[in-house]
């Protein structure tokens, strides 16, 4: 008892010890318009040490392009007048719509049946302790294949075309939206399970009505890396006997030794991955507000 | 219908005269080799409280949960209104310690999920209701993790109580609060209770908050739980901070607490 009053004095104490402030809560948290400002200032230090390198030749134009040279090929990339296509050839200037086009569109099907298989398995992984004994050795198991593992089987299933593609998305993507829903779901608090049950819920709709939005954060997560590695997949799909696409355009690059071609194209798999990122928080972000920090 | 007590030191008049909400039937509950619960018998009639006093980690909790039918006991029975219990029922929520609001709902919403399970049309106006009894009519927008815990509380007692279950069963719903805001809440619940009768089984370890809220008390021994004691509490009321320094009232806790710490 008495070391409990002593243990309670000292917690007491501890703010009066680190000063009215308190010395050791002082980093300022860094937000709003400053946030932004730093995070556009390293880039823009970075592109500045980078251009003078070029240009004095620290840096050779071989392995590294300057970014002069690489705006003039974004540009081609985007707006050059496009030419008469060419059997066998896979564009590049004036291509970037067409070639986007068909990556975003392998992607947004892959990862539309990856989200439609992979919710509900994972619910029903975290839900049925069967169905979790059953299931995760083998998913596991299959789960440890890499993604560039399962391009030739995808391709011997789908042949060279969209098909093969959409399953490696597919199989990319997955994965993460199984494992995240599966133990999010798992994580639901018994608590919140019995209240519902106790005010009526009936146990059909616990699933729908409990589970689901509790593990609602811990799902978006699994979304969100299932998106980012879906995207990588598609690539990883494209760089084999795809005729259009960013994976497809790289590859032709890099057998021209088009080395600001592939890093442009390397750019815009960036800015659309985290666009797609993006966008699924936004979409996510009224749903699950209420577990923010 | 009532059960005869295993000894009675007092004999309430609740007790005897009314027909019992709950009746516990020889309840006997074990996980694995430890023996929790051996034997309970005892019934709660309608609109009393009956305060469950006992040592921590005496197997209160789980009384509760057998009662609440989130676990079945492994003999005995427990019945409600002459019916056994078979599994979770509106007609008889548990409040525990801590909060078991749904924490992406506004507090209206969690309010408004009993009756709407249940389908009740008139949710609107029992919701208004007891927020206007809880005083927190203001707060209804806010989700749980905006209010405060006596907030929570009070809102997870008025969430279930939007079903007007017969029996409400609390597990410690105070325990987790600071001593003035505990007082508050349970000055705040003898109030409701005195409002809409409904019978109680509160389980604490507290003996202050057993004989200010109970109309009986039920004194359990250490693990594995029998009833030590029943002690009919008919202490003046209405109760509130000042039976605190009734000389009854001082009396009583002194003798209580004296037998708990020999126990």
């Amino acid at each position: 008892m008495a070391l409990r009053e002593v243990q309670g004095d000292a917690g007491l104490d501890l703010g009066d010890v680190l000063g009215p402030s308190g010395e050791i809560a002082t980093r300022r948290r860094l937000t709003g318009w400053r946030r932004v400002a730093v995070g556009l200032a390293f880039p823009a230090i970075l592109l500045t040490i980078w251009s003078v390198a070029s240009a004095t030749g620290l840096l050779s134009d071989r392995l590294f392009p300057a970014p002069a040279d690489l705006a003039r090929t974004a540009r081609d990339f985007v707006v050059a007048p496009k030419r008469l296509p060419v059997p066998g050839v896979i564009p590049f200037k004036g291509a970037a719509v067409e070639h986007i086009r068909a990556s975003v569109g392998r992607w947004g099907v892959g990862y539309a049946i990856a989200v439609c298989v992979g919710l509900p398995l994972g619910l029903g992984l975290g839900l049925s302790r069967w169905m979790a004994a059953a299931v995760d050795p083998l998913f596991h198991a299959i789960r440890s294949v890499p993604i560039t593992a399962w391009l030739p089987i995808a391709l011997v299933w789908f042949g060279l075309g969209n098909g093969a593609a959409r399953f490696l998305v597919f199989i990319g993507a997955v994965s993460p939206i199984v494992v995240a829903t599966a133990d999010s779901t798992a994580r639901v608090p018994r608590q919140l399970v019995d209240t519902a049950r106790m005010l009526g819920t009936r146990p059909r709709d616990l699933a729908r009505r409990v589970y689901l939005p509790s593990a609602l954060p811990g799902i978006v997560t699994g979304l969100r890396l299932g998106l980012t590695l879906g995207w990588t997949s598609a690539i990883v799909a494209e760089l084999t006997g795809q005729s259009s696409g960013l994976g497809a355009m790289m590859n032709a690059a890099r057998e021209v030794t088009r080395l600001d071609q592939i890093v442009v194209g390397m750019a815009t798999f960036a800015v659309i991955g985290l666009t797609g990122d993006l966008l699924v928080r936004a979409i996510a972000r009224p749903f699950v507000r209420w577990a923010d920090a | 219908m009532s059960t005869d007590p295993v000894r009675t030191t007092v004999v309430g008049e609740r007790a005897t005269s009314a027909p019992s909400a709950l009746a516990a039937i020889g309840v006997a509950k074990s996980y694995g080799a430890l023996s929790v619960l051996a034997d309970l018998d005892f019934s709660v009639g309608p609109g009393e409280v009956l305060a469950v006093l006992g040592p921590s980690g005496c197997g209160k909790s789980t009384l509760l949960r057998v009662l609440a039918g989130l676990e079945p006991p492994d003999r005995g029975r427990v019945e409600i209104g002459g019916q056994p219990v078979r599994g979770p029922s509106p007609d008889r929520p548990m409040v525990v310690q801590g909060a078991t609001l749904f924490p992406w709902l506004s507090l209206r919403a969690n309010l408004e999920w009993g009756p709407k399970a249940l389908g009740n049309q008139q949710s609107g106006a029992i919701v208004d209701e007891l927020l206007e009894a809880t005083g927190l009519s203001g707060s209804a927008d806010l989700l749980p993790r905006q209010l405060s815990g006596g907030m929570r509380q009070r809102a997870a007692i008025a969430q279930v109580l939007a079903n007007q279950p017969p029996l409400l069963l609390l597990d410690e719903p105070f325990g987790a609060l600071d001593a003035q805001t505990r007082l508050r809440m349970q000055e705040w619940l003898i109030g409701l209770l005195a409002e809409r009768p409904t019978a109680t089984v509160l389980v604490t370890h507290d003996v202050e908050e057993a004989l200010l809220l109970g109309h009986r008390l039920l004194r359990l021994s250490h693990r594995p739980a029998t009833v030590l004691e029943e002690l009919a509490l008919d202490l003046p009321s209405p109760r509130g901070r000042s039976t605190l320094s009734d000389s009854r009232f001082v009396q009583l806790k002194a003798d209580v607490l004296a037998r708990v710490l020999d126990a």
